[in-house]
């Protein structure tokens, strides 16, 4: 098929649909408005749950801060109450950048750009927070111990069964975490190549 | 005229436009409908300041072709979905050989790039160069080196098919 040969059919199409028109002014309004009821119920539920668990945890890590009679005890709680300010807000962060996209007076290259800039964004956020969790643990657990249980994690003895445990949980975030950056990689690398053709086109 | 009947009638006007960019970047009939919708949305989110000074049709292209990739991008990611009761999408009651066309024409250009995709499809549109260039955020000048690298690529792939 030619160039010419598609511009034909696609005229033929064009020339056809014309004559169907199908949408009513009820079925173009109830769409807005169905649009508009959706985009609360499906705003980013997940992380917005996440984060506010993490902030329930910094409270009360916080309320709990008196008890840490260590120095190496008062570190962990600071560190985990930071990451666990923080790190929701910068996923959430990047969550927001990508929703709030502005579609409808940007130009097709540059929404391209945006998009492709703003998940490169996401995507670091996502990988250092699957990296910070495996420490995140090893500082919640010694911390939640001392508050909870009035018992110093680096003191007690540890059964079998409890370090295995810890173990296995940190063995498998690592391997989640090497996967993910894998996919990291070979995502960036391909939106990395997309951004380069694209803002190589400003002659 | 109220700013509702107003967009009805310009969308209604249009909807083959629509109706196109959404086949364009779907693969089935639900995430169709489901984009098609997306589009309506981010068009009446558009309109309330739309000021007229660009055609309608290109402020249109603009704004469907933005939603559809990121619509395409996103959905991939996170498998988004919304309710698709009372979105009716134009029938195709096409010729045979003239819907294997257009099979064969769609799914040589989803091979594309997504801002090649958009070009071809604004040319076929019957778009001009520096309408394209106005639209895409391209210069003239590259408008017409891709469209030659496009037309390229798509006598290979319909070659294949």
């Amino acid at each position: 098929m030619e160039l010419e040969e598609m511009q034909t059919v696609w005229s033929q199409m064009s020339d056809q649909l014309e004559q169907q028109q199908k949408l009513t002014d009820k079925i173009i309004i109830d769409m807005t408005q169905q649009k508009f009821k959706n985009r609360f119920s499906t705003l980013s539920t997940y992380e917005i749950i996440g984060a506010i668990i993490c902030f329930v945890a910094a409270v009360v890590i916080v309320l709990n801060l008196d008890k840490m009679n260590t120095w190496y005890l008062m570190m962990a709680s600071i560190l985990s109450i930071l990451s666990l300010v923080v790190m929701p807000i910068l996923s959430l962060r990047s969550l927001f950048g990508m929703k709030n996209l502005n579609l409808t007076t940007d130009s097709y290259k540059d929404t391209l750009v945006k998009f492709i800039k703003k998940k490169k964004q996401m995507l670091l956020v996502q990988q250092l927070g699957a990296v910070y969790s495996v420490i995140l643990m090893w500082l919640v657990v010694p911390v939640f111990m001392m508050a909870f249980n009035n018992k110093d994690f680096f003191q007690t003895e540890k059964s079998t069964g409890l370090l295995i445990f810890y173990t296995a949980i940190t063995i498998g975030i690592i391997i989640f975490a090497r996967w993910g950056y894998g996919c990291y990689k070979s995502i960036t690398a391909r939106a990395e190549a997309d951004l380069q053709e694209l803002e190589s086109t400003q002659v | 005229m109220h700013i509702e009947q107003a967009f009805t009638k310009i969308i209604k006007e249009n909807e083959g436009i629509m109706y196109k960019v959404t086949r364009l970047y779907t693969n089935n009939k639900d995430d169709q409908k489901d984009l098609y919708q997306e589009v309506v949305y981010n068009l009446w989110k558009g309109f309330k300041t739309f000021r007229g000074d660009a055609k309608v049709s290109t402020w249109m292209y603009r704004i469907a072709l933005n939603t559809a990739v990121f619509y395409s991008k996103k959905k991939k990611k996170r498998g988004y979905k919304v309710p698709l009761d009372g979105v009716i999408l134009v029938q195709e009651t096409y010729d045979p050989v003239l819907e294997q066309r257009l099979k064969i024409l769609y799914a040589s250009i989803k091979h594309l790039k997504d801002i090649d995709k958009g070009i071809i499809f604004l040319f076929l549109e019957g778009r001009k160069y520096d309408e394209i260039a106005g639209i895409t955020g391209l210069t003239t000048s590259n408008v017409g080196t891709r469209m030659a690298r496009i037309k390229d690529k798509l006598k290979k792939e319909i070659i294949k098919k």
